[in-house]
């Protein structure tokens, strides 16, 4: 496998909303097009059937994360998927004019479904939960790099890697990476809890992968042959 | 989870993929359509340069684009 440590472009921090030219819809999306612009009843049974179609998908993503919500009850899971799917009708409106036909209308608009019934599960699983510390993370790294199968050159590279984020990251770099990246902090949990933005979140994270990458590089580290090896 | 595992596993997280790849809100923009070129067959990257790699590197985008594809492809 090829890793290449520089990135000649970072899309991450560019803001690329491409405005495709609106493709040829077919029937189906046309439709729903037309009766969601519509007034009076048209509207009111468009956006009736539209919340049934996002109730669906937001039902399906929530019995996907059962598991992560032990605690709850069933009737919890439907209030659930309910709350994403009046969210998500709410979204796919007010976006409206952002479908190009490049997709078909039902497939653009179940994303807005998942997307609000994955970060409510996320969101509750997470709640009253404190964020795990730093140190909880540290813990992967000597357990890591002594086991039977570790080789010097993995010693070495943990080594590195964790001086590295020791030294190179700054504080919230470090705090975000950690939590994200080793304590399985997800990241609308993160973001809620740091007052920003999922978005701004990534980027963050990104910029501290590079910063590690790059510092990996620059000491001739073998993380290309070490990955292939464990690939 | 083994001890050859976990450093693998560690090493993803923390360094995420190497080529150049988009942010969230992007993917999020794109992910409907990235998901019907994909079941379509077509090449993915040659049309949404950068979204693999952040499928990659984000779990959540991950967890949801691993859901979209499942809605959709069980209705056709």
């Amino acid at each position: 496998m090829s890793v290449t440590i520089v990135r000649p472009i970072d899309p991450v921090n560019v803001s690329r909303k491409t405005v495709a030219p609106a493709a040829s819809l077919d029937d189906e999306s046309r439709a729903w097009l037309r009766d969601l612009r519509a007034e009076g009843p048209d509207r009111d049974a468009a956006i009736a059937r539209l919340h049934e179609l996002l109730l669906r998908a937001a039902r399906f993503e929530v019995g996907r994360r059962r598991r992560a919500l032990s605690s709850l009850r069933g009737g919890d899971f439907d209030d659930l998927a309910l709350q994403a799917a009046d969210d998500a009708v709410v979204s796919v409106l007010a976006r409206l004019d952002d479908f190009r036909g490049l997709s078909r209308f039902t497939t653009w608009a179940y994303k807005f479904a998942l997307l609000e019934a994955a970060v409510k599960v996320r969101k509750r699983a997470w709640q009253g939960r404190e964020l795990p510390l730093e140190p909880d993370a540290w813990q992967v790294f000597p357990d890591a790099g002594s086991g039977p199968e570790s080789s010097t050159e993995l010693g070495e590279l943990l080594t590195t890697l964790k001086s590295a984020i020791e030294e190179v990251l700054t504080p919230h770099q470090r705090r975000v990476l950690l939590a994200l990246a080793l304590n399985g902090v997800p990241i609308d949990v993160l973001a809620d809890r740091l007052g920003t933005t999922r978005g701004a979140l990534y980027k963050t994270l990104h910029d501290a992968r590079r910063k590690l990458r790059a510092h990996l590089d620059e000491r001739g580290m073998p993380l290309e042959s070490w990955l292939e090896e464990t690939t | 989870m083994t001890e050859r595992q976990l450093p693998r596993d560690a090493l993803d997280g923390l360094l995420g993929p190497a080529g150049p790849e988009v942010g969230c809100d992007e993917c999020f923009d794109q992910i409907d359509r990235y998901v019907e070129l994909e079941l379509a067959g077509e090449d993915t990257e040659a049309v949404l340069p950068g979204l693999g790699a952040h499928l990659a590197g984000c779990p959540a985008c991950r967890e949801e684009h691993a859901s979209l594809r499942a809605l959709v492809s069980g209705e056709r």
